[in-house]
């Protein structure tokens, strides 16, 4: 009898669980990895140490520095999000703390990252509409102190994590609250735009930086991937301070990079700042990544034919 | 009538001063035990167990050697006639070589409408009786225990009573047949749970463990045996709902003596000393039951043959008990001193009767369907299953025709979400039934509709394919209803189809609001195989 009351106590313990429907539509709302990271043919097999300088001299079947760079750019746009989706990551592996009326809330917990600080999750529901918020707040302050680290909202289009969203994180506000951010110190504010429910697909990644003086407004680069039928992709980014061309400057380019699923790409850069400014450049490469054909805008001539380039009218439509 | 019976009795007393041991006597033993009697009957509860306990008994001191006895047990006939038939031709090798020979068959069961019950077999009384008359045995010893078995001595030499005639020229050494049953041609042999056993069986052992030994020569003999356990048979059964149960004894020999059946060793057992106080002693084994009773009388010493173990002593006195506990070790004689006795209220009698008694345990397979009767829950939530599982149910252990049964099912499927705002999620449903019941049941021939309640902690998971949400489960303690039919295949095979619903409360919902779904019921359906033990 004296080792009766435990072993019930053990099975009654054993009673409960997280098995909700409605819980499984609110972690839908939250945005993956998968669902929005950009999807670069030959991502993980193709050679190249990344952006390199320029070489004045380049020649048909050489591996093309454009793709090289939108690989680079690829990988840096997979990886923000990585870092920026794995604060929800950890809310899909624990069940709600509280489930209200269209809301649910995970925490408060105190935060072994941020001494002294707590934090929570909330997330809120209207129809197939979902907004949340990653919340922090000092341990010893009031409900009044909480304030949102990470904001978002998503609206639900039936498949799995499909629909539109947007997140955003404010770093600056983080900073302020005495919260370390780590590696984010550096920006000011995060946002993530998306769409995903039909083809052609759109993720936009705004980086905001603390202005670095003399200047005084923040600097942004964009991050603008779509995702196309056929497997067509694009990345449009922005590469600062290479050696694009020629000169005694250094150059700020905007590339805008797209590729087929087994054909090889195209990539134009245009000039934004250094020398020849305004001119453009364009690349085209094949299924082994190797140049076909290169031509810039202030040369007559290029190098190999127009014609190799892939077919990129898939793009047009 | 009674100065008839003096005279019986008075020829017995020559005869039992002529005990057969002139020469060694070869015994052989079948021992038969069948709860079974078919599906006009209702199924025995100690039947098999009297049978092991008369195995036993003649292999201990019956002078049976193990190699010469047979036990079956929920055999059927062709079972008992092929073991007959070997037993028959060792019988005959051993004459071969110039020994004596006696066949004992014990038979508890079944016996109706002038066979014996073997299962869903019988054995015609003519069969059985010509097959022991012609067994080449020297003597040849039926004792069956069943209902309305006199009707197999009714033709001849039946008595209601101990005395029996002795053939006035009868010669030395016996030879013949005798059969002894449990009760006459028109009466029931009753068991008892108290004692867990037929009264007739348990008395004739009882007897055969030295409280038949009237004569106090160590040796307990056919006649004593019988002596003793009509008495008490009929004693014991005079007040029951049955009415008096009357043992017979019939017999066909040729030459004279008695058959010694048991020899208390004195080298083991109990000794009951001179000095102890007279009455009537219990001996309770550990479990509870009565396995051998004395009935001393002055100025005698008496010996029980009880197999080593512990054993509580009951004796009953007029306003009160006395008990104690005794050891009887293995080749050792253990006497019982009264100062190791105490008094005790009726109230704490050591004997606790057949509890458990009489239960067997059967074990099965299961294969069914489960599914919650709201249509959304079980569309989007719970799913419908189908399960598979073993079962095993404990019978008769609480009370007669009660059965606890303890039961596990799984079941699962894949399937797809479909909700409001959320499809094309595959996932792996499963569900694990672990479940007790408690039923009872009530038999019908071979049918056995039976209804009770349960408990079962059930487990429902999903795990999502590629991990695209994380794994759910849930859990509670379920409480339910079952009801069924049992039918008897086989003998020993019986096929069930069940139903049960159950009531569940999910918790798993927005606290403030008003959730239907917090009060869940479901149905299950199952067809089952089981096979007793």
């Amino acid at each position: 009898m004296r080792n009766l009351w435990p072993a019930l106590l053990c099975l009654l313990a054993a009673c409960g669980g997280n098995f909700s429907n409605e819980d499984l539509e609110y972690l839908n709302a939250l945005p993956s990895r998968e669902a929005l990271a950009s999807k670069l043919p030959g991502t993980d097999t193709s050679s190249g140490s990344g952006l390199a300088q320029r070489r004045d001299r380049l020649v048909v079947g050489d591996i093309s520095q454009l793709y090289i760079d939108t690989r680079k750019a690829s990988a840096d746009f997979n990886a923000s999000l990585d870092s920026l989706l794995g604060l929800l990551e950890n809310i899909r592996t624990v069940p709600p703390t509280t489930r209200e009326p269209d809301r649910r809330t995970w925490g408060p917990w105190p935060d072994r990252n941020q001494p002294g600080h707590q934090v929570r999750f909330l997330m809120d529901r209207a129809g197939d509409s979902f907004d949340y918020r990653l919340q922090f707040k000092p341990s010893a302050a009031g409900e009044e102190a909480w304030w949102s680290f990470l904001e978002g909202s998503f609206k639900a289009d039936a498949g799995i994590r499909v629909g539109e969203g947007e997140l955003h994180l404010f770093i600056d506000d983080a900073v302020a609250q005495g919260l370390n951010v780590g590696g984010l110190r550096g920006l000011k504010q995060l946002d993530v735009g998306y769409q995903n429910k039909a083809l052609p697909t759109r993720v936009e990644m705004i980086f905001s930086a603390q202005p670095t003086p003399p200047l005084t407004t923040a600097t942004q680069v964009r991050y603008n991937y779509r995702e196309l039928p056929g497997g067509l992709g694009e990345m449009r980014f922005l590469l600062t301070d290479t050696d694009a061309v020629p000169g005694n400057l250094r150059e700020d380019v905007e590339i805008t990079s797209r590729w087929t699923p087994n054909s090889g790409g195209v990539a134009t850069f245009v000039i934004l700042q250094g020398d020849l400014l305004g001119a453009s450049y364009r690349e085209c490469w094949d299924a082994q990544n190797k140049v076909t054909f290169a031509k810039r805008s202030w040369e007559l001539f290029g190098i190999g034919k127009g014609s190799d380039c892939p077919d990129l009218s898939g793009f047009d439509g | 009538m009674r100065t008839r019976r003096h005279l019986g009795a008075l020829a017995l007393a020559l005869l039992l001063a002529t005990t057969v041991q002139a020469e060694p006597m070869r015994r052989f033993a079948l021992v038969i035990g069948n709860d079974e009697g078919g599906s006009d009957t209702r199924p025995l509860s100690y039947a098999r167990e009297d049978a092991r306990k008369m195995h036993g008994l003649l292999s201990r001191l019956g002078g049976v050697s193990l190699g010469d006895a047979r036990l079956l047990l929920n055999e059927e006939a062709q079972d008992v006639l092929t073991t007959l038939s070997n037993l028959e031709a060792s019988i005959k090798a051993a004459q071969a070589r110039g020994e004596r020979t006696a066949l004992l068959v014990y038979y508890s069961g079944h016996a109706k409408d002038g066979a014996l019950r073997l299962g869903v077999t019988r054995l015609p009384f003519d069969t059985f009786k010509r097959r022991l008359a012609d067994a080449p045995a020297d003597i040849r010893i039926a004792i069956l225990d069943s209902c309305r078995s006199g009707a197999l001595t009714r033709t001849k030499g039946a008595r209601r009573a101990p005395a029996f005639e002795i053939d006035s020229g009868a010669t030395r050494d016996a030879r013949g047949l005798v059969i002894l049953t449990s009760s006459s041609a028109d009466e029931d042999s009753q068991e008892s749970d108290a004692i867990g056993g037929s009264y007739f069986s348990h008395h004739l052992s009882s007897g055969l463990l030295g409280d038949a030994d009237c004569s106090g020569d160590g040796q307990v003999t056919l006649f004593e045996a019988y002596s003793h356990a009509y008495a008490r048979t009929v004693a014991d059964t005079a007040a029951s709902s049955a009415g008096p149960q009357h043992p017979t004894f019939s017999y066909d020999l040729a030459g004279n003596g008695d058959l010694v059946i048991t020899s208390l060793r004195a080298s083991e057992g109990l000794v009951v000393p001179r000095t102890a106080p007279v009455g009537a002693y219990y001996f309770v084994n550990p479990g509870g039951l009565v396995v051998a009773e004395l009935e001393k009388a002055p100025d005698t010493e008496r010996r029980v043959a009880l197999a080593p173990g512990t054993y509580r002593v009951k004796r009953r006195m007029e306003d009160r008990l006395r008990i104690g506990e005794v050891e009887v070790r293995r080749g050792q004689e253990t006497v019982l001193e009264e100062s190791r006795l105490r008094d005790a209220p009726f109230s704490d009698d050591p004997v606790k009767g057949a509890r458990g008694r009489g239960s067997f345990w059967t074990a099965g397979l299961t294969g069914g369907y489960h599914s919650f009767f709201n249509r959304s829950i079980r569309e989007t939530l719970f799913l419908s299953v189908p399960m598979l599982g073993a079962e095993a149910n404990l019978h008769n252990y609480f009370r007669e025709d009660w059965v606890w049964s303890f039961d596990v099912a799984l079941g699962g499927r894949a399937a797809m979400l479909n909700l409001e705002s959320l499809t094309g999620a595959s996932y792996r449903y499963s569900a694990l039934h672990l479940g007790t019941s408690l039923t009872t049941e009530w038999h019908v021939g071979d049918l056995a509709p039976f209804a009770g309640a349960r408990l079962t902690y059930l487990y429902m998971g999903r795990k999502f394919d590629g991990a695209v949400f994380p794994d759910q489960f849930y859990s509670t303690f379920s409480p339910g209803l079952v009801a069924g039919l049992r039918y008897r295949l086989l003998r020993s095979l019986h096929l069930t189809g069940r139903g049960r619903i159950h009531y569940l409360t999910y918790n798993v919902h927005e606290q403030g609001a008003a959730n239907p779904n917090s009060s869940l019921g479901f149905w299950e359906l199952a067809a089952l195989v089981t096979y007793e033990l």
